[in-house]
């Protein structure tokens, strides 16, 4: 193959020579035909090492100007970066103040030759295909990312319960599971379950959940005196791995532990915070959580314990009450100054408190719950008085009432109360002979309970019925709990009570007796007189018809015919029904326990006293109404 | 190297998955008992048509493995002891890190081995899923059944990475997906 002269097609414009380009073909291939197609093997070869070539006239020089507007569009089209870049966002999280122990790795049987390999199967117990079910969610309340994070990443409750992490004694409830995963997100809580519903260890197990994962490192428990040691009991059952410390000693001593003591979880009584809040004033006394136990005790807003209560320095407030409310929507108001202050406005009406308070309150009743627990059976046993009582009785109504109308408009409703208590004890017991149709009915019924080898729990608004019940019932030796009992010796006695099989009854107050106590292994419930507030009569059931009971439990209340009981008995029912809507949608009603006007209309008296319009919205101002003996 | 265990072992769950917005990936560090230590998430990644091109079929593995998940890994301060991914595409990370690398992938999701990547199963009562473990890496099955058996009961392998698709909805929905961007 030859180059064509300069000027034809193909040609060189620089006017290269055949001399200086050649090109060769040294070692062609055959030519190959197929039918008419010749294919002419090609071999070019360039001979470097070209010279003679003509120069520009002018040097050229790159242009910078020329080149970037080869890479304008339209020209050429950017293809993008090839390398992928990511960029990564991180948060680590609070280590717990106590680790747990490693797990101790797990023997595995050392291979022998020839044997059949052993499969390796699933621990026993531990279904490994459970979905999550229940996981701390954050609240809206929850505003940083991280925060929220946290919640998020926490591992399933029900997956840890019950396991090697968290060994408890007995599986929860999965309502139970529910209330610790409502607790756990929230810096604000009311757990206001009914009670016998275990909130206590629902508080408990979120309790040490939260110190597990480093979020709370102190935590201040606070309680009615009587539930200390239940607490304490509480506290190694459901956290055994938790230490803890009862506030005690002399001042010195509480000193050490309000300001020294690194103790995780503290516990105290009202009484004991209150008389102790000076140290509070120290910075060192602060708490990641201050749980409140019976919050209802801060239910008067202007009450030492409530102020004391509230100047605790805390970053969560958990509040913990079967009866959120206990007379008034007030009441409500008032515990939720310490859980959230500011949240209701002091003058708030009932009607937007589930507006206001929703998120922040947990409320299960057992009929919700528990389905299959055990049934409790109201019966409300009408008693004839005995002769004796019936004359007392009428007697002394008959002159009481003379006596209130010859009052005048200097009448008080405390005038009203002295005739009702004075009426309640002669249907207890006649005065001056001691005969009690109530008793001889219990005497009945205890037969029938030590019988079936049960046991039986009596309550009373008075120590001095129960002293000479007490004597009456010797034959199923009775155990006396109430406020003449020294506070060191009480948790004796309901252990023993719980242990001894020769124990068939109890006898205890309101006052003592209706909170906080497990008494579950027990089915007979007698209420031997009522209480003013249906509220209280049923903090006093739930002792034994609460979580754990395997039985029935039969409640019996004494109700003397054509007496002052039976009228309040009315009262109280007809309030009962309102009570039901506590908390609910509707909001709750204004007052539950007896008004003034309530207590007027339990006799016939024309008077009534005179009172301001401030007065009128005053409710109970008796203490022995609202405070059990 | 299963002697020089420590006392308290921390656990790495590793997950990438596509949506919309591209490639994303959340890795979450616990201990044996599933308590959360650090938690990190990677920005969304995209690929345009040239990386499409040029990456071809290794792309999404280059994404899963190599970028997001090294990346995290890498970046994340609290180191674990083992590696656990819902993703196969994810497992040739082990490549690049010093912690045995396993799957929890259900057996139906499971490819035919092939020629470039065999995998081997095996099950362990710490996981509700069978675990898959690349052959090149086969050694490592000892250190993970040893790893595996001082890991609380309570634990599921698989558990943990629904809480970080709930962790990444939870930035995606706050924009801290785009503020890492």
């Amino acid at each position: 193959m030859r180059l064509d002269e300069p000027g034809e097609p193909g040609a060189l414009a620089t006017g290269v020579t055949r001399d200086e380009i050649e090109l060769r073909s040294p070692t062609l291939p055959a030519r190959q035909s197929w039918g008419d197609i010749t294919v002419e093997p090609l071999d070019i070869n360039v001979l470097f090492g070209i010279t003679g070539l003509p120069r520009f006239e002018v040097s050229l020089t790159p242009n910078v100007r020329e080149a970037r507007l080869l890479n304008d569009a339209p020209w050429v089209r950017g293809v993008g970066p090839l390398e992928m870049r990511v960029q990564t966002e991180g948060w680590k999280f609070p280590a717990p103040p106590i680790d747990l122990p490693p797990r101790p790795p797990e023997a595995r049987p050392a291979a022998i030759e020839g044997d059949v390999p052993v499969p390796v199967l699933p621990d026993e117990n531990v279904p490994v295909n459970r979905p999550p079910k229940v996981r701390p969610k954050p609240t809206a309340e929850t505003v940083l990312f991280k925060d929220r994070l946290l919640y998020l990443l926490q591992p399933p409750i029900d997956h840890l319960i019950g396991t090697k992490t968290v060994e408890v004694p007995f599986q929860p409830f999965p309502y139970q599971l529910e209330g610790i995963a409502f607790l756990m997100p929230r810096h604000s809580a009311l757990l206001a379950d009914e009670m016998g519903l275990g909130k206590t260890a629902q508080a408990i197990l979120a309790i040490r959940l939260l110190i597990q994962a480093g979020m709370v490192r102190r935590v201040l428990i606070v309680c009615p005196k009587p539930l200390v040691y239940n607490w304490g009991r509480e506290l190694k059952l459901w956290a055994a791995d938790l230490p803890y410390e009862v506030f005690a000693g002399d001042l010195q001593l509480r000193r050490a532990t309000w300001h020294i003591s690194n103790c995780p979880v503290k516990l105290i009584n009202y009484e004991l915070l209150t008389r102790d809040a000076e140290f509070l004033n120290d910075a060192r006394a602060s708490y990641d959580l201050v749980v409140l136990d019976e919050a209802q005790r801060i239910k008067n807003h202007d009450s030492k314990t409530a102020e004391v209560v509230r100047s605790i320095k805390r970053s969560r407030s958990w509040a913990m009450t079967g009866t959120p409310i206990e007379n008034r929507h007030d009441d409500l108001i008032n515990i939720f100054e310490f859980v959230d202050p500011g949240r209701i406005p002091r003058d708030t009406p009932a009607k937007r408190l589930p507006a206001l308070t929703g998120d922040c309150i947990l409320r299960r009743t057992k009929d919700e719950v528990q389905s299959d627990m055990p049934a409790k059976t109201i019966r409300d046993l009408p008693l004839e008085l005995t002769p004796p009582q019936r004359e007392a009785y009428d007697l002394a109504e008959k002159e009481g009432v003379v006596r209130l109308n010859a009052l005048g408009e200097t009448i008080s409703v405390q005038h009203v109360f002295q005739l009702v208590m004075r009426l309640k004890q002669i249907c207890n017991f006649d005065p001056v002979t001691g005969s009690s149709a109530k008793l001889e009915q219990l005497l009945a019924d205890m037969e029938e309970v030590a019988a079936n080898g049960r046991k039986a729990i009596i309550f009373s608004q008075w120590v001095e019925p129960l002293e000479v019940i007490a004597k009456a019932l010797a034959d199923f030796n009775p155990l006396q709990f109430h406020g003449k009992i020294p506070t060191n010796q009480r948790p004796a006695i309901i252990d023993q009570f719980k242990a001894d099989p020769t124990k068939h009854v109890i006898l205890m107050s309101y006052g003592t007796g209706s909170v906080g106590l497990n008494l579950q292994f027990t089915n007979y419930v007698f209420l031997f007189d009522r209480w003013w507030n249906p509220a209280i009569e049923d903090q006093a059931i739930n002792r034994a018809h609460r979580v754990g009971q395997k039985h029935p439990v039969t409640v019996t209340r004494f109700l003397t015919e054509n007496t002052i009981e039976k009228r309040i008995a009315e009262v109280l029912e007809a309030k009962r029904k309102v009570f039901n809507d506590l908390l609910e949608q509707n909001g709750p009603p204004p007052v539950l326990g007896l008004t003034e006007d309530d207590i007027f209309g339990l006799f016939d008296i024309r008077n009534r006293p005179k009172k301001t319009h401030a007065d009128a919205a005053v409710t109970i101002p008796f203490p022995a109404m609202t405070k059990a003996a | 190297m299963i002697d020089t265990l420590p006392a308290n072992l921390h656990l790495g769950f590793l997950t990438v998955f596509a949506e919309p917005n591209g490639f994303m990936g959340g890795y979450l560090v616990t201990n044996s008992w599933g308590r959360p230590l650090e938690f990190r998430l990677s920005t969304a990644v995209q690929p345009n048509k040239v990386q499409q091109i040029l990456y071809g079929g290794t792309l999404t593995e280059y994404l899963s493995a190599d970028l997001i998940g090294r990346t995290l890994v890498e970046k994340t301060s609290t180191p674990a002891h083992l590696l656990v991914t819902d993703t196969l595409n994810v497992l040739p990370v082990r490549s690049r890190v010093e912690v045995p690398v396993i799957a929890t992938v259900p057996d139906s999701q499971l490819p035919p081995s092939s020629g470039d990547r065999s995998l081997a199963t095996f099950s362990h009562p710490r996981s509700s899923i069978p675990l898959t473990l690349d052959l090149k890496w086969a050694g490592d099955e000892e250190l993970v059944r040893a790893i595996l058996d001082r890991v609380d009961a309570a634990l599921d392998l698989a558990e943990p990475f629904a809480r970080i698709r709930e962790a990444m909805g939870e930035a995606r929905k706050m924009g801290v997906t785009n503020r890492a961007a």
